[in-house]
């Protein structure tokens, strides 16, 4: 582990030094021994402070979206969440590749219940890669949850996720931390269109939850951000999830984030799609 | 705060029997921003407008809502009666209480009801409506004309003779087309070139027709009413200006390769002239044949040449054009029958040939001068087979539709071997004849009166044997199998989309059909436009056919481009869509669900804190969007809307039925 | 019981400018009769009706909604309805996950000429929204009554 660490803090000091990059973004040490928190080094000597170990659970992908028009490039350590995150934001003109310099460092897996669906722990992009690639665990059953959801009745499926909007308190801390929320101003940040309201009712939770879900399923690469960021603990990924798994009965195998080219899925069409509503 | 007007129209009794006018009239006079509500007989009528027209004024009304028959009857009317007053045309809705209520309902009380809610909506709807201003794009009298066969030549003379400018522009050295390369025309057995040759002759004479032969499209860009197209000029290495076209430098040529004009049955030199009648008259030079151009080695021509027109050193030139209008006349190309059928002989056979090569073979100028003659050995054939839907009506092979005009050739081609062999047999293996036009049934008629043996069944298998061509199929009426020894084949193969169509039409931004032909607009209503504005189509390259269909929709197109170009400038819809630039983040989504690419990102200069940045944005051309809207429903922030469907105009809908 | 006894369902119907007003505009001119529950609200193409429109008819108390457009082929701009056609196959999906019956959002491509499928595919929506009852699912909490000021839980 700390030798990995050490590759770490080498290759952001010499990027840094020689000016390749403005700064770098990593994870940091935090008070507390099973916490790390994302760091912007922006100085060879800052490159002492990077850690790895296996609590540095954040994805620093979104983090780009704050900076998209850097005056020099952006380091950023990716494994494969991060990688996939890079791939959607390329693909939905929000960084440009030659904008940011990619340090792939494969995951060896970090305790967080966030990459319990993790199927790529090495980075699909990247301009060095620190060390070897490692074997792709075997991840969960992707859908598993969702098929849980959809065995109850409706109104028993209604009463779960009222139960869980009941919860909600509409911080937005799911949406501040998906990489593929992108828009300059939120939907439901808005006061004029009125697509819905800002009141913390059932109502309105449930609502803003179905539309994150719609705004962002058929972009979502499965990174988990946005449950571990809910401080209420919400299992609003079945949402999202639930998009994935009918696009791929839909449409065959999909996943986001693999490549930069893909359409998402709503983004196109097919002739011979299936055809309900004859 | 709105200044609601409601117009309650009676419809005589079409409405005013179902729905009742005194309790939605004063229901009406209720609604959140209403000040004036009225009922009348007729609303359309001129004293119906003329009272609408009145309040206007009287009551300080600043938008209007007309319960009446659909918008779709009377909303172009009431838009224009709003012109005259001091409202803008866009500041109404209507409510739909007659199709979709009086007319539909029996209950009163509960269509007025329902009436009251229509209502109810179109005052919300009007609430949020604003202001909208048509924009009018200049239009350039010029017009594009993309292939020179004779759909396009048809279009380029009537647009010119209307007196206004026409491009016409052809890849071949010579325009022409496919019919220039045909013996005679059906029904009528005139001969194909007596009538195009002067067709071209006009073309080329025209004092409005700029002729642009051996060129391409590179590039299109722009709008109804003002494209630029970006035309290649591939090298000639002819001077053009200065040639008079007398043929000397192709007399010593040493180069031979085959002639694309006969289709392989001859050769040709490498500077050449498509055919004897070619327009322009004056050679070009092929340069993937000829031997100055590849090796530096020749030079004869250049030599011969009593005017110096030869230039080996010409280049590809790109010039950029504008035109208000487009037609698109491309044509089409016959399947490559021998990639698509093995049992045929996959094209080893050199007796069996295409209609097409049939007619060049049978044509007093052609390869031999009119002669039928096999092309093995030069010999007569006495029994010849002719072979229909070859890779028409062939889902599994081929195309899955009909060609439309070789049921009609198959049978001149059959008159005229009989004609010309006397003594000859000709069998024709066929699905279905199939004969609507004029004069066509009784030419059919004719042709098995002179003796041709119709036999209906696909040929399974063509082999040769002794010389001759054994074509065993299966007459499907006998229900037996047949066998055919045939000295010549003629195989009449489908039509498709002459090669090089998706490239043209993506950058039109038009649309194809399944078999790649291009997609018109309406297929009974719009049938020589696409769904771009400003291109139009003519002749084969919308779907096989004949030449007076073809003829026909070339002049139909020609018809629709006068008419456009008869202006000098048009109105577009304003109710297109419109793109809030601070919200958007430039993530494209709405890029690609465009079916007219009328959006694209575009950079613009903005600020970030104290930084200058360039930052993409969508961008909406409003001489292509047609108003579908159905990119703001991509738009997840709703930085793209659509003028007169805002989102907030339809969530408003939505609120008022609820209330 | 006594919830759905004379209940009649609020139907909003989103229905494109070409096809399917058309066709409602024609089931009037053959003075077809249909319940009076249906509400069209006319789009320019079915492509336009963004999912969020749905929900928020939800919320606000529709007990059913429509959308409806021109078959596959017909769009008047071409490809519009594919993408309604995907849109609203996944938004269907996500409403029977959350738990709204199916039978509250129907989607269709009724042309300009189906006058009568308009009038048959009305008919039957309100005959099941008649049994299914009012909507009570995401529907926001009434202004009047009980809940009024609360702002909280909702129903």
């Amino acid at each position: 582990m700390s030798d990995r660490q050490e590759k770490m803090r080498q290759s952001a000091e010499k990027l840094l030094r020689d000016g390749e990059v403005g700064y770098v973004i990593g994870w940091g040490a935090t008070r507390f021994c099973d916490r790390t928190t994302p760091v912007f080094i922006d100085s060879p000597e800052g490159a002492a402070s990077l850690v790895w170990n296996e609590h540095a659970v954040n994805s620093l992908a979104k983090y780009l979206l704050d900076d998209k028009y850097p005056d020099k490039k952006i380091g950023l350590f990716a494994r494969g969440c991060e990688s996939r995150a890079v791939n959607r934001m390329i693909k939905d003109n929000q960084v440009k590749r030659e904008s940011l310099y990619l340090i792939g460092v494969p995951c060896d897996g970090k305790s967080s219940d966030r990459c319990r669906l993790c199927r790529e722990r090495n980075p699909l992009v990247y301009d060095v890669l620190l060390w070897e690639p490692e074997a792709n665990a075997a991840p969960a059953d992707r859908f598993e949850r969702v098929r849980g959801v959809e065995a109850m009745s409706p109104d028993e499926r209604y009463r779960y996720w009222g139960g869980v909007y009941d919860r909600c308190i509409r911080c937005y801390a799911c949406r501040n931390a998906c990489p593929v929320c992108s828009c300059r101003e939120c939907y439901v940040d808005m006061g004029r269109t009125g697509f819905q309201g800002k009141q913390h009712s059932r109502s309105d939770n449930q609502i803003f939850g179905v539309t994150r879900a719609f705004h962002v399923g058929d972009r979502c690469i499965e990174c988990g951000e946005c449950e571990r960021a809910c401080p209420m603990g919400l299992p609003i990924m079945g949402q999202t999830q639930k998009m994935l798994k009918e696009i791929n009965e839909l449409s065959g195998e999909y996943e986001c984030g693999l490549d930069a080219d893909s359409d998402s899925f709503l983004g196109r069409f097919d002739l011979d799609d299936k055809d309900e509503f004859m | 705060m709105s200044r609601i007007g409601v117009f309650v129209c009676h419809c005589g009794t079409n409405i005013a029997s179902v729905v009742d006018p005194d309790r939605l009239t004063p229901a009406a006079r209720e609604m959140p921003g209403v000040v004036y509500a009225a009922d009348y007989r007729y609303m359309c009528s001129e004293p119906g407008q003329q009272m609408i027209k009145d309040s206007i004024s009287e009551h300080g009304i600043d938008r209007i809502v007309i319960a009446s028959c659909s918008p779709r009857m009377h909303e172009t009317t009431f838009r224009k009666m709003l012109k005259g007053t001091s409202i803008n045309p866009y500041m109404l809705e209507i409510a739909n209480i007659r199709e979709q209520c009086s007319w539909v309902h029996a209950d009163k009380g509960r269509a007025t009801e329902k009436a009251i809610g229509l209502v109810r909506m179109a005052v919300s709807k009007v609430s949020k409506n604003e202001p909208l201003y048509a924009q009018s794009i200049p239009i350039t009298k010029r017009a594009l004309v993309i292939g020179g066969g004779i759909a396009g030549i048809q279009a380029a003379l009537d647009i010119a003779d209307a007196g206004h400018e026409v491009v016409l522009l052809e890849r071949e050295p010579s325009i022409g087309g496919k019919m220039a390369m045909l013996d005679k025309t059906f029904p009528t057995l005139d001969c194909s070139a007596c009538i195009s040759t002067p067709k071209m002759v006009d073309v080329g004479a025209h004092p409005n027709i700029r002729l642009m032969t051996y060129c391409e499209v590179e590039s299109v860009s722009g709008y109804i009413g003002s494209f630029e197209v970006a035309i290649r000029q591939k090298a000639r290495y002819v001077n053009h200006d200065i040639c008079t076209g007398c043929g000397l430098c192709e007399t010593k040529c040493p180069v031979k390769v085959d002639s694309e004009f006969n289709l392989g049955l001859s050769k040709r030199p490498a500077i050449y002239k498509l055919f004897p009648q070619a327009v322009p008259s004056k050679p070009v030079i092929d340069s993937e044949s000829c031997r100055m151009l590849k090796d530096g080695k020749c030079g004869i021509c250049a030599k011969l040449c009593p005017l110096g027109c030869i230039d080996y050193k010409d280049e590809a030139r790109t010039v950029t054009e504008s035109f208000g209008a487009i037609i698109m006349a491309t044509g089409y190309q016959l399947v490559d029958w021998a990639a698509m059928y093995g049992e045929y002989g996959g094209g080893r056979y050199r007796d069996i040939i295409s209609g097409l090569q049939f007619e060049r073979t049978v044509n007093a100028a052609g390869p031999t001068e009119g002669h039928i003659l096999r092309p093995s050995d030069g010999r007569e054939p006495e029994t010849v087979v002719i072979v229909k839907c070859v890779g028409s009506r062939d889902p599994k092979k081929g195309k899955s539709y009909c060609s439309r005009a070789c049921c009609m050739y198959a049978a001149k081609h059959a008159h005229q071997i009989l004609e010309k062999l006397p003594g000859s047999r000709v069998f024709i293996f066929y699905i279905d004849v199939r004969t609507p036009g004029k004069g066509y049934e009784e030419f059919y008629d004719q042709t098995r009166m002179d003796g041709a043996v119709y036999v209906r069944g696909r040929i399974s298998k063509i082999y040769e044997e002794d010389g001759g061509l054994v074509c065993q199929g299966e007459d499907s009426l006998l229900g037996s199998q047949v066998r055919v020894r045939a000295d010549m084949v003629i195989l009449e193969t489908a039509m498709e989309p002459s090669q090089g169509i998706e490239g043209l039409t993506s950058m039109l931004g038009a649309a194809r059909d399944a078999n790649n032909w291009i997609q018109e607009a309406h297929p009974k209503l719009r049938p020589v436009e696409t769904q771009v504005g400003g291109v139009f189509l003519a002749g084969t390259c919308q779907g096989p056919k004949d030449i007076p269909d073809t003829v026909s929709q070339a002049s139909a197109a020609a018809a629709k481009v006068i008419g456009l170009l008869n202006k000098s400038e048009m109105e577009t819809s304003p109710m297109i869509s419109a793109v809030e630039r601070d919200k958007c983040s430039g993530c494209g989504a709405c890029v690609g669900i465009c079916p007219y690419k009328a959006i694209t990102l575009q950079e613009i200069d903005d600020r970030l804190g104290a930084k200058r940045i360039k930052r993409e944005v969508a961008s909406v051309n409003s001489g292509l969007c047609q108003g579908c809207g159905a990119c703001t429903a991509a738009c997840r922030t709703g930085a793209l809307d659509l003028l007169g469907f805002r989102n907030g105009q339809i969530l408003e809908e939505v609120d008022a039925l609820c209330l | 019981m006594s919830l759905t006894e004379g209940f009649e369902p609020k139907i909003i119907a989103f229905c494109c400018n070409w096809c399917t007003y058309t066709g409602a505009d024609l089931a009037g001119l053959n003075r077809m009769k249909y319940p009076e529950n249906v509400h069209v609200a006319r789009v320019p193409c079915s492509g336009r009706v963004n999912p969020q429109f749905i929900l928020r008819a939800f919320q606000k108390g529709c007990d059913g909604v429509m959308v409806c457009g021109c078959h596959p082929g017909d769009c008047h701009y071409s490809t519009g309805n594919y993408f309604t056609r995907r849109r609203f196959m996944l938004m269907k999906r996500m409403l029977e996950y959350n738990g709204i019956d199916p039978g509250r959002f129907h989607a269709r491509w009724i042309s300009g000429s189906e006058a009568a499928k308009f009038r048959d595919t009305v008919a039957e929506v309100s005959e099941r929204l008649r049994k299914l009852g009012p909507n009570t699912k995401y529907r926001e909490a009434l202004r009047e009554g009980a809940d009024a000021g609360k702002g909280g839980a909702g129903i």
